[in-house]
């Protein structure tokens, strides 16, 4: 069994990104190859700012789902429009605004959710946190 | 395939949740992907006619209703008893009693809830 995880809900204002994490890692304890892919939507596409600064004393949610995604080879992947609409930006879109800067952090990609319609159909599950 | 079935359940204008909910419902539908839809609570407020959103308010989302059925999203719901003026609202929706309302959630492979 494949799943994919949806999710939806900011990481400052829900645990939703936190229980996704503990969702990914308990299942790929038991099953390595279970996880196809993780999408990000609404304010869960906050997880991907590079700049924020969580404080020493408490979890850098992001370096944690970047951690996990390298160690098994997951992709994660932000809503293109959600994220940009947030200031979440690659350099591709980076330069599509004449910005100076991106703030995507390291291990996320932009996609359209065309991508989530696509692991949608080739998962046996979608699991949605919110 | 999965027919999946997108559940609004926040006001249009208390957060982007109800749009964001339509753009997928939208872009599923795109891609050909059987999609349905049902509201309640403060989403019910997406079916009231004559909405004048200011750009502070929002997208007029009402005006998307319309369109649905040219994305081939045919199926709306509420519950029957959702307390709606049905002569001020869309015309579009199916209302279900409560029997029906709470065994549609599981006519789908899945629900997203916005």
């Amino acid at each position: 069994m494949q799943y994919t995880l949806l999710i939806t809900g900011s990481p400052y204002q829900t645990k939703a990104c936190h229980s996704a994490l503990r969702f990914i890692k308990a299942a790929l304890l038991e099953y390595p190859n279970s996880i196809k892919g993780v999408f990000f939507y609404e304010d869960a596409v906050l997880i991907g700012n590079q700049i924020a600064q969580p404080p020493r004393d408490e979890i850098n949610i992001t370096q944690a789902w970047q951690d996990i995604a390298q160690q098994h080879n997951i992709p994660l992947y932000l809503c293109i429009a959600a994220a940009v609409r947030r200031g979440i930006i690659n350099d591709t879109e980076s330069r599509r605004y004449e910005l100076e800067q991106h703030t995507l952090a390291e291990g996320f990609q932009l996609e359209g959710l065309g991508t989530f319609v696509d692991l949608m159909n080739t998962t046996n599950k979608v699991i949605q946190f919110r | 395939m999965k027919h999946t079935l997108i559940h609004l359940n926040t006001s249009p204008y208390s957060s982007l949740a109800c749009k964001e909910g339509l753009d997928l419902a939208l872009v599923l539908a795109t891609f050909e992907q059987p999609v349905d839809l049902c509201l309640s609570g403060a989403a019910l407020a997406l079916l009231t006619d004559d909405q004048q959103p200011t750009v502070e308010h929002g997208k007029n989302l009402h005006k998307l209703l319309a369109g649905l059925e040219f994305y081939d999203i045919e199926n709306v719901f509420i519950e029957a008893n959702s307390g709606l003026d049905n002569t001020k609202t869309w015309q579009g929706v199916q209302p279900l009693n409560q029997a029906e309302w709470q065994a549609m959630f599981s006519h789908y492979q899945q629900v997203f809830r916005f």
